[in-house]
């Protein structure tokens, strides 16, 4: 008991000298802040074709996925075709983001090309993601 | 007495535990709500057609049946031959590309078709779908 009390005693004679963990964390924390950008992901993976002309796309954007069953995602829930031009002006509020299409390889053409007409109608920008060719 | 003196600016120092803890969680908060989304890809510009009045020309047309075939003006062609003939299509300089796909067709071919086109300097690249 008593050499117990002696600890504590000891600890709060030498305490740890936070000041520089603190000036850590707070860069930490101002850094995540000012990179935070809340997009919602569609919640599928999918297998992006191939393209050499991909340059990185705007981070804050609305993403759909179309999957290679020919689903179209977003927020993790199957939507409607008819659904896609609320859905963006919904998400955009009147920001106007850009739209980006995650496609899978094996999914059907037409239906992309129906969702980027659709997603046309409320945003200017539709992009569709690829991975860059192994060299 | 003298003793005392010195030890009171040591007493009344801020308790910063509550801080700390108040900053952590935040950190841990922005931590997991950051997602690094490093999206690549294209980005086909599309002209409406009511803006291109000056453009009478016909675009030059790809056909993606749903064979899985590549057709250009009902010839089958290669994946590779798309940049070199939008590269010399005669007259304009940079021509308008429209990519038709039937039901059926594999969109990663028609993402690839789009991006050979714009590899050839296509000044838009358009998407449509055919009714079957």
């Amino acid at each position: 008991m008593r050499s117990r009390s002696r600890n504590i005693e000891n600890t709060e004679a030498d305490a740890i000298n936070v000041s520089p963990l603190i000036d850590v964390v707070f860069i930490l924390l101002i850094f995540f802040i000012v990179s935070a950008t809340f997009v919602t992901l569609p919640g599928i993976e999918v297998t992006r074709p191939q393209a050499v002309t991909g340059k990185a796309l705007e981070k804050n954007a609305v993403i759909f996925a179309l999957s290679g069953k020919n689903e179209i995602k977003y927020a993790g829930s199957s939507v409607q075709l008819e659904e896609i031009p609320g859905l963006v002006e919904q998400a955009s509020k009147d920001k106007g983001k850009p739209v980006v299409i995650q496609v899978d390889q094996w999914a059907d053409a037409s239906i992309l090309a129906k969702i980027v007409a659709q997603a046309r109608k409320k945003s200017a920008v539709v992009s569709i993601a690829t991975r860059k060719p192994r060299t | 007495m003298r003793r005392r003196l010195v030890q009171e600016p040591e007493r009344t120092e801020i308790n910063v535990s509550p801080l700390i803890d108040m900053v952590f969680i935040l950190l841990i908060f922005f931590i997991v709500a950051t997602s690094f989304v490093n999206e690549v890809g294209i980005t086909p510009k599309h002209k409406d057609t009511a803006s291109s009045s000056n453009n009478l020309e016909e675009p030059l047309a790809f056909d993606l049946p749903a064979s899985g075939q590549l057709l250009q003006n009902g010839m089958s062609i290669g994946i590779e031959q798309v940049a070199p003939l939008v590269r010399s299509n005669p007259g304009e300089k940079a021509p308008s590309v429209l990519v038709r796909v039937s039901p059926g067709a594999r969109a990663g071919l028609a993402t690839q078709v789009m991006d050979q086109a714009m590899l050839g300097g296509a000044q838009a690249v358009k998407l449509s779908p055919l009714a079957q």
